[in-house]
């Protein structure tokens, strides 16, 4: 045990989640780092804007391990202007009592791409859990693409998220998450072993004025994933928040469609979020492949709409 | 119970009543999609399809309904205010949004006929003028409070409501026979002690929901011309 003198703590920002009535059980110090050792601690800060010459780049930069952003790269072929920033952690899965916050501000008419270098691991855990922040800002007519790679829950992990999108009433930001069941092939198979995965996104006006708050708590020994009106006989769920003005929301909604194919096993609904603030889009599905492709296709309407322009195909080796 | 006078139980059984003035008949929970889809066939399907709807509305509408009565019970009108809006905001999906407003109003409308309540007839002045969504739990909250009905009672007709609103939906969507959907009913009654506990520690940050079958359902509704029911 390391003694309480001794241990060097990387502050602020705090990302503390001991007051959620779900992570009550979960509060307990771990015995190997500590809750707040310096590399269980990561944020990033990550701020868009458009330069002299009105091309969007990554101006601000702070991070601090294991979160590590490099720099942005120009590489969507269908949109070349478009900044690309693969968010990556040197530090393998999230793993008990790890803490992450992480800034990303859009400028006046910037635009931006972000996604992670590879599925987010939440690593099995004994004590504690692993929590991350997120305030998403976007000004005046700024655009964001936020779509990571999934997130796959191992057995008896424990997660709690909260993210906060602070969007303009003219700016468009498309915020997806994509959850697996679990280490499915793993050893006999770990769907829905985790212990517990806590979701809250919430959006809101930069005059504070609040317009959705979505919060889901999987707790599969209080409600199993595999029950009727949960997920049925699905594995993976994708969910994706889209804030943008009205008119561009009518127009996704109409061109979006919605399903449920016991051939393919997938199932995808959309619906229009409190105070017209935009759209919710759901997929579930057996295989991350063919969600991860409705999400990737989904956004392309959204890039259509927004910027004129589709997404290009996912790079084969994603 | 025991505590209670007659007309006190008379209140409880007439605010429950499928009958009560609300529209509840009219929405079916996104049942008659989950039918068509044939997500629901039989009664064990109808059994698990009512139940997650009951724990969805256990700890979002459930919640809401047992704090505005906390609040209301002690002349806080401002915290109902706040929980109407954190509902309305907490509701993602767009015609569950139409259908608690609708019956929040109806009920809103009745309450201020059957007692006399300045706070309820200031909240229905809100609903009209659209500064408070008007939502149907928060107006449960309020009602029951007014007819000196308890936090515990009125959870169990805000279940009773969901359960028998899916059920009586049931008989006209899915093969199921009257003893088939009592069967349900009862078994489901037994779970409401367990639901209650829970859902009166919340907080209205705590209210959760994690029902994405139901949700695709809901959106497959909204977008499609199925219509005998509304929802």
């Amino acid at each position: 045990m390391v003694n309480e003198q001794n241990k060097e703590k990387t502050r602020a920002p705090e990302v503390d989640f001991s007051t959620a009535r779900e992570m009550q059980p979960y509060l307990k110090e771990p015995e190997a780092m500590y809750v707040g050792a310096p590399g269980k601690h990561g944020y990033l800060r990550l701020g868009f804007e458009l330069d002299s010459t009105g091309k969007s780049i990554l101006r601000d930069l702070e991070r601090r391990h294991p979160l590590i952003v490099q720099q942005e790269l120009y590489f969507d072929e269908e949109m070349p202007e478009m900044p690309c920033v693969y968010i990556l952690s040197s530090g393998g899965p999230n793993v008990d009592g790890d803490r992450y916050e992480q800034d990303i501000t859009v400028k006046k008419n910037a635009f931006a791409h972000v996604a992670t270098g590879a599925a987010t691991k939440l690593a099995e855990m004994k004590y504690n859990y692993s929590g991350l922040v997120q305030n998403i800002v976007l000004e005046e007519n700024a655009y964001l693409e936020f779509m990571p790679e999934p997130v796959i829950p191992c057995r008896h992990t424990r997660f709690i998220s909260d993210t906060r999108l602070c969007v303009d009433e003219t700016a468009t930001v498309f915020y997806s998450e994509i959850f697996m069941g679990g280490r499915k092939y793993y050893g006999n198979g770990e769907l829905f072993e985790y212990d517990i995965l806590s979701v809250c996104s919430h959006g809101e006006r930069p005059d504070g004025k609040q317009l959705f708050r979505e919060k889901f708590i999987i707790d599969p020994r209080v409600e199993h994933p595999r029950n009727l009106g949960v997920m049925g006989k699905f594995d993976v769920f994708a969910n994706v928040i889209v804030i943008t003005p009205q008119d561009k929301a009518d127009k996704i909604y109409d061109e979006t469609e919605v399903f449920i194919d016991n051939q393919k096993m997938l199932a995808a609904g959309i619906t229009r979020l409190p105070e017209n603030a935009g759209l919710l889009y759901k997929v579930l599905g057996i295989e991350p492949g063919p969600v991860k492709k409705m999400v990737r296709e989904f956004c392309s309407l959204v890039r259509q709409t927004v910027k004129g322009k589709p997404i290009a195909p996912d790079f084969p080796w994603r | 119970m025991a505590k209670y006078n007659l007309a006190t139980i008379m209140r409880l059984l007439q605010f429950t009543d499928s009958t009560f003035p609300v529209g509840t008949f009219s929405f079916s929970n996104g049942l008659e999609t989950a039918s068509f889809e044939h997500i629901v066939t039989d009664a064990k399907t109808l059994e698990a399809f009512t139940r997650s709807q009951a724990r969805q509305a256990a700890f979002s509408d459930g919640v809401a309904a047992i704090l505005t009565h906390r609040a209301f019970s002690k002349g806080d009108y401002e915290k109902c205010r706040d929980i109407d809006r954190h509902l309305i905001m907490f509701k993602m999906n767009a015609e569950a949004r139409l259908m608690i407003t609708r019956m929040g109003k109806k009920l809103a409308e009745l309450a201020v006929r059957l007692f006399d309540s300045p706070l309820i007839s200031r909240w229905l002045s809100e609903i009209h003028s659209e500064d408070t969504p008007g939502t149907y739990p928060v107006a449960q909250g309020m009602t029951f409070a007014t007819a000196e009905i308890s936090e515990k009672e009125l959870f169990c007709s805000h279940q009773y409501g969901i359960v028998n609103m899916v059920l009586s939906a049931a008989l006209r969507c899915v093969r199921v026979s009257h003893y088939d959907t009592q069967l349900i009913l009862e078994k489901l009654s037994n779970e409401v002690e367990q639901l209650y506990d829970e859902a009166s520690q919340m907080e209205l940050q705590d209210m959760n929901a994690f029902y994405p079958e139901l949700d695709i359902l809901a959106s497959l509704h909204e977008k499609g011309n199925m219509r005998m029911f509304m929802n």
